[in-house]
């Protein structure tokens, strides 16, 4: 490894983790359409900025951006208050609007902007080593690396000092705006760090990127964890993961860094969400199936408790009754048998202790509805486990 | 080119002639399925399939080999209907909402296709150049064969909607209600998705994949202001998404440097901020008028309330009371006080005023809903 593709990787892996904090509580706040919305958005605002410093890396350019994501924001809000639209119909509508006027003023001024759109929207990871921070005439090390640095620094300093206040305005706004903590305040303070970091790292891995560096590591970790803290440290985990996998890839197959940063992000979550233990793919459609069973077995042994003559306990007659598939009536008739809750005798079906216990229990708990009586149970069945 | 020069030539000149036509039958298309997809309360799932689309399109032309529109087009479709359904699957089996199944979706689909183009760049093959038009549109690439397309497209969707309009219609506002009454809601649901997925991809090479949620969005949210009938508001909106394909073409081909997605796009929005404003019943401008008056009629009829309550000490109820009694009452105005006169509820006399017979009614009245009209 020289020093360039180190640096690169840590640039990496520098955005990867600034986008993760934010990115985080945008998946938990059900905004993760915003970071999309803000990333196409600042457009115009760089472009004006640009013709202002010249430089793309110049702290009034971030900010000019930065405030142009916040006033994207804002106009989604001001749009959605008039009632006129859904909120989700105003976030497309302003930022292709906005993204427009950037482009336009892009092309309109091609000959005076050494900005390419494609620059904006993909970054070039490759190139940030190049463009360096002199400092009294010593090189300190490339200019985005510092820019993203200390983007890093606040937004870290930020969520250990509001912590708190961002938890509870996350899951309950009601109670963190009745305990004194404005949630508008906070809003808008997640928005504005949201902003500063799309606009700090559009330059390393362009704009859409960004977004999924925001969403993906955060979603993520979401299917595997419901606690806060862990999700912040298993989202910030995915995003350094896949920036050094990434870049790697990328190097392996001479193709775009952050298209390799993104597709490494969309394995990691295609194989969580298989095979994440409770809430992936695999395990949802297992407990589906598994409840779809224990339905029926109930259903059974609760006709079974229904009807004392014999004609209706016979096994032929349960099949044409109870209207089931010869296979499933043989997977119920099973696993009752497993469970020791039924007996049969010259293929007539009874309950027996166990089993007329424990059809008692589950209509107790049909009717009533609480939990207690059904402790015993939720740990031979899914269904009883809510 | 001047504006006039432009209309004057769009009959004759074939590369202005076939782009217009282009645009417009793109925005009608998309305005009538924009529709269905703003009242789903679908709208960024355009902006999503869009950006999904561009693996496919990568992904055929790695295949094939040629930049033949229609393969890639038909790649563009698979590939959109993969990330379709995969949000769906997401939003129904996980506890994933479904912004964020977007937000993922469209940024890791878009983010891969990146990673293929730029693989597709460096192979050593000439034809690979201009696989970016798709990224931002070029409407100037648009040839007769594209529009034919769009125009055989456009009259499926036409037909399809026609024929399930009543089922498109009910799953929209009463999905529950649909599925008791015995239809498939799951067929008319993936046929209405697949229609919007393939309007997206047809716009792909006209406006590209960052524009194209607003052509589906904007002539439908523009629409809806106009009317609350769905059958008005489709048609509503393919007016203005061609009316935007041929005024943004009209605009861009008349100066120089001005791509056409962007300004179509413009146009599309500006019409959405003149229907925010002045649409009769829902336009903000209209809404505070009416604000105003109801809040002045308030005004007169409490000032009326009051004189009421004096008038009905007297036996004669049009008895003179001098003006400045009132003077300490909030909604009392020389202005509201002239309007009571116009109404004939109060006559004035010097300084004086006195109730009618016809405002002593009206007051007596005022806060009796049945009698009140």
């Amino acid at each position: 490894m020289n020093s360039a593709q180190i640096e690169i990787q840590l640039i990496a892996s520098l955005v990867a983790i600034a986008c993760a904090i934010p990115g985080t509580f945008l998946v938990l706040r059900k905004m993760a359409m915003i970071s999309d919305a803000i990333s196409h958005a600042i457009l115009p605002g760089l472009v004006v900025g640009f013709f202002i410093t010249q430089d793309l890396n110049s702290p009034l350019l971030i900010l000019l951006a930065a405030l142009t994501g916040l006033i994207t924001v804002i106009l989604v809000e001001q749009i959605q208050k008039t009632g006129l639209v859904k909120e989700d119909t105003a976030i497309g509508l302003v930022f292709p609007a906005l993204f427009s006027i950037g482009v336009l003023l892009i092309s309109k001024n091609a000959n005076d902007v050494h900005l390419d759109i494609d620059a904006v929207l993909l970054g070039e990871l490759a190139f940030a080593p190049f463009d360096r921070l002199f400092i009294g005439g010593t090189d300190v090390g490339p200019k985005s690396l510092w820019v993203i640095g200390t983007i890093l620094t606040i937004t870290i300093g930020l969520l250990i000092a509001f912590f708190k206040e961002l938890k509870v305005s996350t899951f309950d706004a009601g109670l963190s705006a009745s305990l004194g903590f404005s949630p508008v305040v906070i809003h808008y303070g997640l928005m504005s760090v949201a902003s500063v970091t799309t606009v700090g790292a559009f330059d390393a891995v362009g704009a859409i990127l960004v977004v999924a560096l925001m969403i993906a590591p955060a979603a993520t970790a979401y299917l595997l964890t419901t606690d806060l803290k862990r999700m912040l440290l298993l989202s910030i985990f995915f995003g350094l993961f896949s920036a050094i996998a990434g870049y790697w890839m990328a190097h392996a197959l001479d193709a775009s860094i952050a298209g390799s940063i993104t597709t490494i992000l969309g394995l990691l979550f295609l194989m969580v969400y298989l095979f994440a233990p409770s809430n992936g793919i695999i395990a949802v459609l297992y407990k589906e199936k598994q409840q779809r069973i224990e339905v029926s077995l109930l259903t059974f042994l609760l006709h079974l408790k229904n009807h004392s003559e014999k004609r209706e306990r016979h096994v032929n007659h349960l099949r044409e009754h109870i209207n089931w598939q010869k296979v499933r009536a043989k997977t119920v008739l099973e696993l009752a048998l497993k469970n020791n809750m039924i007996v049969i005798n010259n293929d007539i079906v009874s309950l027996t202790k166990k089993g007329d216990k424990f059809t008692t229990q589950a209509i107790d708990y049909i009717i009533t509805n609480e939990d207690a009586q059904i402790e015993g149970m939720k740990d031979d069945f899914f269904l009883f486990r809510g | 080119m001047s504006l006039n020069e432009y209309f004057s030539l769009v009959f004759s000149d074939y590369t202005l002639r076939t782009i217009t036509l282009g645009t417009a039958i793109l925005g009608a298309v998309c305005g009538m399925l924009g529709s269905f997809a703003v009242l789903r309360k679908q709208s960024l799932l355009g902006d999503a399939i869009s950006h999904a689309a561009l693996p496919g399109i990568a992904i055929a032309f790695l295949i094939t080999g040629a930049k033949d529109s229609n393969t890639l087009l038909l790649g563009a479709l698979v590939s959109g209907l993969i990330g379709t359904f995969w949000i769906k699957g997401i939003t129904s089996k996980t506890h994933l909402k479904s912004d964020t199944a977007l937000g993922l979706i469209l940024s890791l689909f878009f983010g891969f296709g990146m990673l293929l183009l730029t693989y597709i760049q460096k192979q050593p093959n000439a034809n690979q150049a201009g696989l970016d038009k798709y990224l931002f549109g070029q409407a100037a690439t648009l040839v007769e064969s594209d529009v034919w397309l769009m125009a055989v497209v456009t009259g499926l969707c036409l037909f399809v909607i026609l024929l399930f309009w009543k089922e498109f219609k009910i799953l929209l506002f009463d999905p529950d209600y649909t599925k008791t009454l015995g239809f498939n809601t799951r067929i008319i649901d993936i046929l209405i998705t697949s229609f919007i997925v393939l309007a997206i991809v047809l716009g792909l090479q006209t406006v590209g994949v960052v524009l194209m949620s607003a052509m589906l969005l904007a002539p439908a949210a523009a629409a809806r202001q106009w009317t609350n009938s769905l059958s008005t508001m489709v048609i509503l909106a393919c007016i203005f998404g061609a009316l935007s394909g041929v005024f943004g073409t009209a605009i861009s081909a008349s100066q120089n440097n001005l791509s056409t997605g962007p300004v179509i796009v413009l146009v599309a929005s500006v019409f959405v901020l003149f229907s925010f404003i002045f649409s009769p019943s829902r336009g903000v401008l209209f809404r505070q008028l009416r604000f105003i008056k109801n809040r002045r009629d308030l005004e007169q009829h409490k000032t009326l309330a009051f004189m009421y309550h004096i008038a009905k000490t007297h036996d004669n109820i049009s008895h003179p009371h001098t003006i400045k009694i009132l003077n300490n009452f909030q909604g009392f105005t020389r202005g509201t006080l002239q309007k009571l006169v116009k109404k004939n509820y109060v006559e004035l006399d010097g300084n004086m005023w006195s109730l009618t017979d016809d405002g002593f009614k009206k007051a007596s009245n005022l806060y009796n809903q049945q009698n009140n009209e």
